[in-house]
């Protein structure tokens, strides 16, 4: 019996590993395969594998498209976009973790509208209300934009930090007579840090891929990584140029979303506390 | 007066930002803003349009085909992480990759693999099985937005579906196995109508995300055949039909306002079955033994 439980989890994980090589290394092996292909040596049917591995076809995406625009704006929104979010979601975020009201679910349910109303309806329909009033600043409106898509999940990330703050610390520190400020500065900061910092790179995340909001309002040209993507998946499609963008697109997304998993995961508030 | 102050900044900008693009999307889609007034000519010009119909039909397959799909798939994985398996933590983060690729980036992973000359036409000609390589690319059913749809949203089933299958108590499946309930039965009669509200979050959520999709439509989808939303776009910037456009997106909301209902209905049945787990002629004999 022990035997055969042991024998059916060989299966089951070799079976994971075999679907998991099809499901993303492949599909990511490729890519990155794509990206190498030298400018000089195009890789084309018969070879199975491309003739010569360099880098120079980064080199030369960087230096003969707009990639480096698109990324100083990308990455220009993006911080512009975190902050202001965070910032607004903060006083939100406290009233939906730390009072009661009535409506407070209504109130709830509104700020989850953002996630489930199509992007690009919003997006045409706010490019088109900035136009009826003359408005026409991509960099202003694509950050307003983006802070809407991002305050839910500001919001329920922040609200579930404030929630967790225990009411006893909060007492101990007015028990001995501390200012409002230095209550916040001693009781809540120090919990609600690994919030605030998940919160802020989860907005940088949802800012720097964010295609839709960014694609209508920045038309014509105003570029961010992914609408230079979008071109060259499109109308002109190369194939070696879009795996790099990709890649360059990717990368950093994946590297800020394992810092929010550790982030939320690192239980703070427990250890702090005492209480699991 | 105090929590208002406080509401105002997050709650208040959600709410001023989409109350002003549902206000433009209602106002422009009878044409109130124009001289001419308010008319539902362009509602009436607009529905009986077939090609609004055929990306209607077009949307609604590859949604319908792409929620389900994640769906399923999330189940079995789901109930395969309840055991101890070893390396746990690095199976759940490769699980939820897909969930970190930008929509765009997986719509590219996709057409590189499957192109004429891809790796999976290499592979199916060096293996035997084609003569010729499949043109799969941009195929007119939509497989690729279904295949993109279920890549991306498992991810998401299986969180929500986890979640609620790793909260039903440990004695809720022990009894039903002890009564003889095979796993499929203890499956199908126990685990499944447990984790019906999480299903109809899952559902809904992938749903309506797949039905307003642009970015895998505009890229791996049909060259004939439109989806909503890029039907949409184009008849608002190509066209400058703002009206028909606004006509188009209302038709998006009332169908995944229309569908979430549909989709409560269809699997509520299933939460409230009563029906007994094991047969009772199975318990007799188990009594005569």
């Amino acid at each position: 019996m022990k035997n055969n439980n042991k024998l059916i989890l060989i299966i089951s994980l070799s079976f994971f590993a075999l679907v998991n090589f099809i499901w993303l290394v492949v599909p990511f092996f490729m890519a990155v395969l794509w990206s190498l292909v030298d400018p000089s040596h195009p890789w084309s049917f018969p070879d199975i594998f491309p003739r010569v591995l360099s880098f120079n076809r980064w080199i030369e995406v960087w230096q003969t498209t707009s990639l480096p625009e698109a990324m100083f704006n990308s990455y220009s929104l993006a911080p512009a976009v975190a902050l202001l979010t965070v910032t607004l979601a903060a006083p939100t975020a406290y009233a939906f973790g730390r009072l009661e009201f009535r409506g407070k679910q209504v109130a709830e349910l509104i700020t989850l509208l953002p996630m489930v109303m199509p992007t690009m309806i919003l997006a045409i329909f706010f490019s088109s209300l900035l136009l009826d009033l003359g408005f026409s600043e991509p960099y202003f409106s694509i950050v307003v934009a983006h802070t809407v898509l991002a305050l839910p999940y500001a919001i329920r990330i922040m609200s579930a930090g404030f929630k967790a703050v225990p009411q006893d610390v909060i007492d101990a520190c007015a028990d001995m007579g501390a200012s409002r400020i230095t209550t916040f500065r001693h009781a809540f900061l120090p919990m609600l840090k690994p919030s605030i910092l998940a919160s802020l790179i989860f907005c940088l995340v949802i800012s720097i891929e964010e295609f839709n909001m960014s694609y209508v309002l920045g038309a014509p040209d105003f570029i961010t990584v992914p609408t230079i993507l979008y071109s060259f998946l499109g109308y002109s499609f190369v194939r070696p140029d879009a795996a790099v963008v990709s890649l360059f697109l990717v990368i950093p997304n994946v590297i800020l979303m394992l810092v929010i998993e550790r982030l939320l995961k690192g239980n703070y508030l427990s250890q702090s506390t005492g209480k699991a | 007066m105090k929590l208002w102050l406080l509401l105002l900044p997050g709650l208040g900008s959600i709410v001023f930002l989409m109350g002003s693009a549902l206000y433009t999307i209602m106002i422009q889609s009878v044409g109130l803003h124009t001289e001419l007034g308010a008319s539902l000519d362009y509602w009436s010009d607009t529905l009986s349009d077939p090609i609004l119909f055929r990306s209607i039909e077009y949307s609604l397959r590859t949604s319908v085909l792409g929620s389900l799909g994640a769906v399923i798939l999330a189940y079995p994985i789901a109930m395969w992480l309840r055991k101890p398996i070893p390396g746990k933590t690095a199976i759940i983060g490769l699980l939820r990759a897909p969930m970190f690729v930008p929509g765009l980036v997986a719509a590219f992973l996709l057409i590189n693999v499957i192109s004429f000359h891809g790796i999976l036409n290499e592979s199916l000609l060096a293996l035997g099985v084609i003569d010729k390589p499949l043109r799969i690319t941009n195929d007119k059913f939509g497989w690729s937005v279904v295949m993109l749809q279920v890549w991306k949203n498992t991810p998401f089933a299986l969180i929500l579906l986890s979640s609620s299958i790793n909260s039903i108590r440990s004695d809720v499946l022990d009894a039903s196995a002890d009564l003889g309930a095979s796993a499929w039965a203890n499956f199908s009669q126990v685990v499944f109508p447990l984790t019906i509200p999480a299903l109809q979050a899952a559902l809904i959520l992938i749903f309506i995300g797949a039905l307003g999709d642009f970015a895998f439509a505009s890229i791996a989808g049909s060259r004939n055949v439109y989806s909503l939303s890029v039907l949409m776009h184009y008849t608002a910037t190509a066209y400058y039909e703002w009206e028909k456009a606004a006509v188009i997106g209302l038709v998006i909301m009332v169908l995944s306002g229309l569908s979430a209902i549909l989709i409560t209905l269809m699997t509520r049945p299933f939460a409230n079955r009563t029906r007994p787990v094991i047969s009772a002629s199975f318990l007799e004999r188990s009594h005569e033994k």
